[in-house]
């Protein structure tokens, strides 16, 4: 395991990291889908701001205290068709391999479309359970104070709020333009190089994880590549 | 006064310094709420609370109330409910006398703000004449309108298209407007009369005060007396579950000023209930919270049956008391309720008698999902959320067209 045995946990970033806090408002388009046939036309059409909402900015709307499934599509398919067969291949799709949404859309057309070619009728929802197209806007503020030193950063990591987390390694993608780096791990590589905890960051299995399990596993490798700086996740 | 700070032991110290930067950013403003009672269902009672906690952080925050006569309630009713789905006609006469009521409120209010949220279609025709005395409309439907009826839907349709920005309790009673839509869950305020924790000897004194015995399990449905919440069907589950196990219901309801409806489904239910010793229906009056709070924490098992809801906020507050709720699968109660982890959804008074067996019998996952379901509360449907959401909305409404905005 890497850890630096002189790496000084105080040494003073070039750029201090500043957290940001994010502030989600779902907006609903008023279009629902009532079997399968209708979720994959309304695929092929709506915003991707829309799929952004479903497969991942959902986790920071309501969530149910248990995750069985890590985005809307996959979610309706097990509550509403109740069709679990399709929720396992929702379930196992994730948006985070693609390099943008029109991929991401692309892809998604293809599995409901090879899905809906082998069944004999189409799946329809149980009524009340129809599927509601949404998108979300966001304000996004700067926290006062920036992380000036690795120190600090554990240090606010352990305090900041999941839409913190949720901004900097869900929201970080597309700003980086890459699919892999995530706001935390980029300022970690820029400021103090230490390339075994930033690969140790970018492994993250992000998308299977809730936000919670998010920061806990972050703060879990910085105790483990860099011993105990400032407490550790309970 | 309840202040900010007084929620920091129940939701975190960080969520209401997030909340205070959230306010410092957006700024000084004027925001008047409009709705049309002071007293009775959620709305009044999320409004007591939240426009002094607004006004705490720095936003300039009034809440008026348009007055009108019993006629002009009939027709807001009516309103009520054709847009959740009933047949009813309103003739032209109606929507004058609905308008010019409208009208004569908007002559009262000389006031101006930088932003208006008008709760509901009462008031939502002010626009008409006010426009110019706010920068930014926003209308917000607190109903169920997932199947309104069409042509009062048409008619209020023309009235919010001109609104700057609407706001809709659950996704799926968005509709097709010109303008941005957004969600906002309600919520419940943990420290008021009807929520905050009560000592044993204070809910026995109100058991007391009602005659009621804790000699059997107690299942309670707490909700005006209105169709929708099928107190009926209550009583009919009830029935079913009787015949295998002894337990007692009670349907304590509130009146609202604006409901003229109520006293014609009290007697309805009154009927259904009669010649049945263990089936005590309680008439409270609309201030009655601390009655419901200690009626909810006597509960083993609290039932909203409803067979249309905007949200729920009942389900929200027996959540936030740690008790499993059998809720219909209509509206916010779909949202609030997953099947064996906080509660049971249910379809009929057949479905709803099941599921109070199930939990009788199994007092140790009653607890369970109890606990999950406070937790889930907590999380999502407390006033804090929905302070952070209106703060969120009146960023995003001065700022249209753009998906992010960094303040």
């Amino acid at each position: 395991m890497e850890v630096p045995p002189a790496f000084d946990y105080d040494l003073p970033a070039q750029d201090p990291f500043w957290f940001r806090e994010c502030f989600l408002m779902t907006m609903p388009l008023g279009r629902k889908a009532v079997n399968l046939r209708e979720l994959l036309q309304a695929l092929r059409e709506v915003d991707t701001a829309v799929l952004h909402f479903h497969l991942l900015q959902s986790r920071l709307a309501v969530t149910q205290p248990v995750v069985e499934y890590p985005n809307d599509f996959a979610l309706w398919a097990a509550s509403a068709l109740q069709d679990v067969k399709l929720a396992e291949k929702l379930s196992s799709f994730d948006p985070l391999e693609y390099e943008d949404l029109e991929q991401v859309r692309q892809a998604m057309v293809d599995i409901l479309e090879d899905y809906l070619w082998d069944l004999p009728s189409v799946p329809w929802a149980r009524p009340g359970f129809e599927f509601h197209f949404c998108k979300a806007s966001m304000v996004v503020i700067r926290t006062e104070t920036p992380a000036r030193t690795l120190r600090d950063f554990c240090l606010h990591m352990g305090k900041v709020g999941l839409d913190s987390v949720y901004y900097h390694f869900f929201e970080a993608r597309r700003r980086h333009g890459h699919r892999q780096v995530d706001d935390f791990s980029f300022w970690i590589e820029n400021n103090f190089g230490l390339p075994e905890l930033v690969r140790a960051i970018r492994d993250i299995d992000l998308y299977f994880y809730t936000l919670k399990e998010v920061r806990d596993t972050l703060l879990q490798l910085i105790l483990e590549h860099l011993g105990e700086i400032c407490g550790y996740p309970e | 006064m309840v202040t900010l700070n007084d929620y920091a032991p129940i939701v975190g110290p960080e969520v209401i310094a997030q909340l205070q930067r959230l306010a410092e950013r957006l700024g000084p403003r004027r925001f008047v709420h409009i709705n049309s009672t002071r007293t009775g269902g959620g709305v009044a009672e999320i409004l007591s609370r939240a426009v002094p906690l607004l006004n705490q952080m720095g936003l300039n925050t009034v809440w008026e109330v348009i007055q009108g006569d019993p006629e002009f309630f009939e027709i807001t009713k009516a309103f009520h409910n054709a847009l959740q789905g009933h047949d009813i006609r309103l003739t032209p006469a109606q929507l004058r006398h609905y308008e010019e009521v409208n009208r004569e409120n908007a002559r009262k209010f000389s006031w101006e703000a930088d932003f208006v949220l008008v709760h509901d279609p009462q008031p939502a025709w002010l626009i008409h004449v006010m426009r110019p005395q706010v920068r930014y409309w926003i209308w917000r439907c607190h109903i169920d309108v997932s199947r309104p009826n069409l042509k009062v839907w048409k008619y209020l349709r023309e009235i919010v298209a001109k609104y700057d920005a609407s706001v809709f309790s659950m996704a799926q009673f968005a509709q097709n407007l010109p303008h941005p839509q957004y969600l906002i869950r309600p919520s419940i305020d943990p420290l008021s009369e009807k929520n905050r924790e009560l000592t044993p000897e204070e809910i026995q004194k109100v058991l007391d005060r009602l005659g009621i015995e804790r000699d059997r399990p107690i299942v309670l449905q707490v909700s005006r007396f209105d169709s929708f919440k099928d107190p009926v069907g209550v009583i009919q589950a009830f029935r079913m579950v009787r015949k295998h196990v002894p337990c007692k219901l009670i349907l304590a309801g509130g009146e609202a000023t604006d409901d003229p409806e109520g006293p014609r489904i009290f007697a309805e239910v009154m009927e259904a209930a009669q010649g049945e010793p263990d089936i005590q229906v309680l008439l409270l009056p609309p201030d009655a919270h601390h009655e419901v709070n200690a009626l909810q924490r006597a509960a083993d098992i609290i039932v909203q049956k409803s067979t249309r809801e905007g949200f729920g906020l009942t389900v929200t507050e027996a959540m936030w008391k740690g008790k499993p709720v059998i809720g219909g699968a209509v509206g916010g109660i779909v949202l609030q309720i997953r099947d064996y982890h906080t509660g049971f959804l249910v379809h009929s008074p057949e479905g709803c008698a099941f599921r109070i067996r199930y939990l009788l019998h199994r007092p140790e996952m009653a607890k369970r999902m109890g606990r999950l379901a406070r937790e889930f509360v907590r999380q999502h449907f407390l006033i804090t959320r929905n302070i952070r959401d209106y703060l969120t909305l009146l960023t995003l409404v001065e700022n249209p067209g753009s998906l992010s905005i960094e303040l």
